[in-house]
C-alpha cells in the first residue's frame, strides 16, 4: 500500500467492529481520567492497559515503539526537571517540606551553581506522573483512530453532532499526513542523492540542511490542497450536511456496552478522587 | 446532427494576478454522443477550458471571464459548481490527487452522497459503473492499492455514478505506463460507444486519439487554431511541427515518404491505415534500413556498474527483483524500460545505495555498493527524479547549483568554477538570480540537472524524466541526456516512452515482473514485439510499419523511425531520397 494510506490496523477485533462513537467516548474518558489522576502508579497503570489494548487491536508495534522513542528525551527533562526544580509545587501538592524528601542524589555542596541541589524521589514520582498522562494520551488516540476508517469515522462523528465540515476537515487532516511524511522523506532522499552526508554532519549543520525541506514541501503541500479542493468541488462537495450516507452507523450492544463500562468508569474515577481522594499525588510510592 | 450538450460562446479567461488571457474568443459546440480531443500544446489552455465545462474555471479560480459556457442547458456563471457537477464529471491528470476516501465503494459514493441521492440508490449504482470501467468485485479494497490505471478508472466511475451529461478528462494518460493508458483509453472508447457518454478528453497521445476520436480541437495560446476530425488535424505535419506537437508516427511516416516523392493522396492517421497504405508501397524497390548496432559493442575494461545475482524482497515479501546480473560500462546510453512494477526503480536504486541487495552484489567501478555511503556513490551517479520540484531547495539558480558543494568542505574557488561550468553546461547563466521555482518545468529540470553535474558523476540517471512532459518538454529533456552522453557522462533512462527513445538510446533493458527480460542494441529490440508485449510495451508505430513492410517483402527492415521507414523504401536506383 502507498505510504499515502492511512495508517489503520490490519486486524479484525472488538475495536474495529466497534461504532466511532463509543470510540470517541472511550478516548474522551480516558483522557479526562489521565488528566485528573496524579498518582504514578495508577496513571501508569492506565498507561499500560492502553498500551495492551493498543497491540491487541494490532496497532503495529513499530508505531508505538517510535512514539516511546520520540517521548524519551521528553522524559528524561521531565524527570531532571521535576527531580530537581519541583519542591514548592510538591509542597503545595503533599504536605512535605523540602527537607523531608526522599533525595536519590544531591550534589556536593562545594560544587558552583547546582551544588547541594538534589534529585527527589518524589520529584522524579511526580515527573511519572506526567509522563504517564502524557503516554496515555498519546496512545488512546490511535487505539481509536486506527481502528476506524476514516469514511466510517466521518459518519460516526456526524452521527455524533459533529459539524460535517469539522468531520470532513479532521478525516481530511487524517489523509494527509501520511502524504507529507511520503514527501518529506522523499526530499530528505533527494539532499542525500545531493552527496549531502548527513551521517557526517554536526546537529547544528543537519538542521541548517533539514530547515532546507520547508519551502519545496510547503509548495507541495499548497499545491496538492489546491487539487484536492478541485477534486472535491467537481464532485459537488459544498461543505453542507444536507447530504445523504453510503454507509450507516447504527449502535449495537457492543457499543452500549463500551457507553456503559466507560460512563461507570469515569463516574468511579471522579468520585473517587474526589471523595476519596484515589489517585491523588501523595509522593508515597514505598 | 445531434444536439448540443455544450456550448462557449466567445469565451475569453484571464487567471487573477495576471495580465494574459489563458483563453482567448474560443466559440465550440459539444454534440451529443461525441468524442471531442482537445489538443495543443503545454500553456494551450487544455487545462483551463476542461474546467470551464464545470464552473471551476472561473468560480473556484476568480479573475476575469468573458462570454458564456452552457452545459446541459445551464450558464456555468450562474450554477454553482455542485450543481453543475451533476451534469459534467471530470477527471484529472494525476489520478494520486483524486483520491478522496478509504475504499473504492466510498470513492464512487461520494459525489452521489453529496447530491444527496439516496443510499438505496447509491448502492445499486456502486457495481454498475463498476462493471463499467471492469473493476467489478473491488468495491472494498483501498483505492490506494489499485494500480495508476485502475485509479483513473476509478475517478472514471466516480464521475459515471453521478450519470452526467458530459464526461471531461483532463490528461487522464499522461502519469501512467502503457497499459494503465491502454485501459482508460478502452473504457473511455466503450463508455462512448456502447453507452453514449459524451467525451472530452485533452491528451498529448496522438496515436490514441486519431483512433478514438471523432473531432479534435487544436489549441494554441488560449485560442482555437483549428478543428475537424483526426484525419484533418494530424495529417497537417508542418502546422503540428511548428505547434511542437507529435501527430501519430504512421502520419509522420507517410508525410516523409510524401516529401520522398511518393504519391500519397491522403496520409494515414491510424495504424490499420498506415499498415494497409504501406503494403502496396513495398512492391517498389527497398533496401536494408538497420545502420545501427544490431549486436552488443564489445566493451573493455572494468564494468562501471556491475549487478551480479541481485535479488531484492521488500520488507513486506514483496519480491521486486530476481537474479538480475547486467554490466554498464562507461560512455553507455541505456534505457531502462518495463511496465510498472517491473522493478525498473528497485533496480536503479540500488545503484544509489537507496536499497541493499537481498541477495547478490552491486558494485560501482568494481567497489560493492555495501562498502560506500549514499553520499560518497552521489558523486558518482547523479540521479534525477521524475518530479524536479522535489529536488529544489533554494532561493536562486545559482545558489541551487553550489548547494551540494558547499556543505562538501569544498574551497569557495572550486565551488565557484563548478557552479559556473554547470551553469554554462545547462545553459541558466541568464537565470542565475531568478527563483528555481519561477522558472518554467522544463528550465526546474535543468537546474536539477546542472545541480547534480556539479558534483561531477559519472553516471546519470533520468527516472521517468518525459512523464507528465508535452513532446516539446520531452524532447528537450531527452536532447540533454544526449549532450551529456556526447560529453562523454553514462546515462541511463528510465521511461516507458519507447517512441521517444529511439533516437537516444544505444542499449535496451527490458524488465518485467523482477527479472531481466532482455539486453540487446536498441534496434533488436524494439523489433522484438512479444518480449515487449510481455511486460506490456508497445513498440512505436514506425517499428510497426517496419514489421508489415517486413511481412511484406521477406526482407528484414529493423527500422525505428518514420524517418528511418521512409527511407527504407527510397529507391536507391531512381535516385529518390530523404
Amino acid at each position: 500500500m502507498s505510504s499515502m494510506a492511512l495508517r489503520t490496523v490490519d486486524r479484525d477485533s472488538l475495536f474495529t467492529r466497534l461504532d466511532f462513537r463509543p470510540k470517541l467516548f472511550m478516548i474522551a474518558v480516558i483522557t479526562v481520567v489521565a488528566f485528573v489522576w496524579e498518582d504514578p502508579l495508577m496513571g501508569g497503570g492506565l498507561a499500560l492497559t492502553v498500551l495492551l489494548a493498543c497491540l491487541a487491536a494490532g496497532v503495529r508495534p513499530g508505531y508505538i515503539r517510535t512514539v516511546l522513542l520520540l517521548m524519551l528525551p521528553f522524559s528524561l527533562i521531565l524527570i531532571l526537571t521535576q527531580g530537581f526544580f519541583s519542591g514548592a509545587l510538591l509542597t503545595n501538592l503533599t504536605g512535605l517540606q523540602p527537607d523531608s524528601f526522599h533525595m536519590l542524589f544531591v550534589f556536593p555542596a562545594a560544587w558552583p551553581l547546582i551544588g547541594s541541589a538534589g534529585l527527589s524521589w518524589e520529584g522524579v514520582q511526580y515527573a511519572l506522573n506526567i509522563i504517564a498522562k502524557s503516554l496515555t494520551m498519546t496512545l488512546v488516540i490511535p487505539l481509536g483512530i486506527f481502528t476506524t476508517d476514516v469514511d466510517t469515522m466521518i459518519v460516526g462523528m456526524v452521527k455524533a453532532r459533529i459539524p460535517y465540515k469539522i468531520a470532513f476537515v479532521f478525516s481530511s487532516t487524517l489523509r494527509f499526513f501520511p502524504l507529507l511524511f511520503a514527501r518529506t522523506q522523499a526530499i530528505i532522499e533527494a539532499q542525500r542523492l545531493r552527496g549531502l552526508a548527513f551521517e557526517t554532519m554536526g546537529p547544528v549543520k543537519r538542521l541548517r540542511v533539514y530547515a532546507r525541506i520547508v519551502v519545496p514541501l510547503i509548495l507541495s503541500a499548497l499545491n496538492e490542497s489546491q487539487m484536492l479542493d478541485v477534486v472535491l468541488q467537481s464532485r459537488a462537495f459544498d461543505g453542507s450536511p444536507d447530504r445523504t450516507y453510503l454507509h450507516d452507523s447504527r449502535l449495537m450492544a457492543a457499543d452500549y456496552a463500551l457507553f456503559g463500562l466507560f460512563g461507570l468508569f469515569l463516574l468511579t474515577a471522579i468520585i473517587g478522587y474526589v471523595v476519596f481522594g484515589v489517585g491523588k499525588f501523595t509522593g508515597v510510592l514505598w | 446532427m445531434p444536439e448540443a450538450i455544450a456550448t462557449f460562446d466567445k469565451v475569453s479567461y484571464m487567471y487573477p494576478r495576471s495580465t494574459a488571457l489563458v483563453l482567448r474568443d474560443i466559440s465550440l459546440e459539444i454534440r451529443k454522443g461525441e468524442f471531442l480531443g482537445l489538443i495543443g500544446p503545454s500553456g494551450a489552455g487544455k487545462t483551463t477550458l476542461c474546467l470551464a465545462f464545470n464552473g471551476i474555471v472561473p468560480q473556484f479560480y476568480g479573475g476575469r471571464f468573458f462570454g458564456a459556457v452552457n452545459v446541459a442547458g445551464l450558464d456555468t456563471l450562474e450554477h454553482p459548481i455542485s450543481t453543475l457537477a451533476r451534469y459534467v464529471g471530470i477527471v484529472l491528470e494525476n489520478p494520486e490527487t483524486q483520491i478522496t476516501a478509504t475504499s473504492v465503494e466510498n470513492e464512487i459514493a461520494f459525489a452521489l452522497e453529496n447530491l444527496k441521492v439516496p443510499r438505496d440508490e447509491i448502492l445499486a449504482r456502486i457495481p454498475r459503473v463498476l462493471e463499467a470501467v471492469r473493476l467489478e468485485g473491488m468495491e472494498h479494497r483501498h483505492p490506494q492499492e489499485l494500480s495508476g490505471g485502475q485509479k483513473q478508472r476509478l475517478a472514471i466511475a466516480a464521475m459515471l455514478a453521478v450519470r452526467p451529461s458530459l464526461l471531461v478528462l483532463d490528461e487522464p494518460t499522461s502519469q501512467l505506463d502503457p497499459v494503465g493508458a491502454h485501459e482508460v483509453f478502452r473504457t473511455v472508447q466503450e463508455l462512448n460507444r456502447e453507452l453514449g457518454v459524451t467525451i472530452v478528453m485533452a491528451s498529448h497521445a496522438a496515436e490514441e486519439l486519431a483512433e478514438y476520436a471523432d473531432r479534435l480541437v487544436l489549441l494554441n495560446a488560449g485560442q482555437i487554431v483549428d478543428e475537424g476530425p483526426p484525419a484533418k488535424l494530424y495529417t497537417q505535419v508542418e502546422l503540428m511541427q511548428q505547434l511542437h506537437l507529435r501527430p501519430p508516427g504512421v502520419t509522420r511516416t507517410f508525410h516523409y515518404l510524401r516529401k520522398a516523392g511518393f504519391s500519397i493522396p491522403e496520409l494515414p492517421v491510424t495504424l490499420n491505415q498506415g499498415i494497409a497504405a504501406i503494403k502496396p508501397l513495398a512492391t517498389a524497390c527497398h533496401r536494408q534500413a538497420s545502420e545501427g548496432q544490431l549486436a552488443p559493442a564489445p566493451r573493455d575494461g572494468r564494468p562501471l556498474v556491475s549487478v551480479t545475482h541481485l535479488t531484492h524482497t521488500y520488507d513486506d515479501g514483496t519480491q521486486a527483483l530476481r537474479d538480475i546480473s547486467l554490466d554498464i560500462h562507461r560512455g553507455e546510453y541505456v534505457l531502462i524500460t518495463g511496465q510498472n512494477g517491473a522493478g525498473k526503480s528497485t533496480l536503479v536504486r540500488h545503484f544509489l545505495r537507496l536499497l541493499l541487495p537481498t541477495d547478490g552484489e552491486v558494485r560501482i567501478d568494481g567497489v560493492p555498493t555495501r562498502d560506500l555511503s549514499i553520499s560518497a556513490l552521489a558523486r558518482r551517479v547523479g540521479y534525477v527524479a521524475q518530479n524536479p520540484d522535489n529536488q529544489i531547495f533554494n532561493t536562486t539558480v545559482e545558489q541551487e547549483i553550489a548547494f551540494a558543494l558547499r556543505y562538501l568542505d569544498m574551497a569557495t574557488g572550486e565551488i565557484r568554477s563548478r557552479t559556473e561550468r554547470s551553469m554554462a553546461a545547462m545553459g541558466l547563466q541568464d537565470v542565475r538570480d531568478r527563483h528555481p521555482l519561477s522558472l518554467p518545468r522544463g528550465e526546474r529540470a535543468r537546474v536539477v540537472i546542472a545541480a547534480i553535474l556539479a558534483l561531477e558523476p559519472e553516471v546519470v540517471i533520468f527516472d521517468e524524466p518525459t512523464t507528465g512532459q508535452d513532446y516539446q518538454g520531452a524532447r528537450a529533456i531527452l536532447r540533454l541526456t544526449k549532450q551529456l552522453h556526447n560529453a562523454g557522462k553514462t546515462v541511463i533512462v528510465i521511461t516507458h516512452h519507447l517512441y521517444l527513445m529511439a533516437e537516444y538510446a544505444e542499449r535496451v533493458i527490458v524488465m518485467g515482473k523482477g527479472t531481466l527480460l532482455r539486453d540487446a542494441p536498441i534496434r533488436v529490440v524494439f523489433h522484438e514485439t512479444d518480449v515487449l508485449a510481455s511486460t506490456y510495451l508497445t513498440p512505436p508505430q514506425a517499428v510497426q510499419l517496419a514489421q508489415a513492410l517486413t511481412e511484406a517483402t521477406g526482407i528484414p527492415l529493423l527500422c525505428l523511425t518514420p524517418q528511418e521507414v521512409a527511407g527504407a523504401l527510397v529507391c536507391d536506383t531512381t535516385g529518390r531520397s530523404l
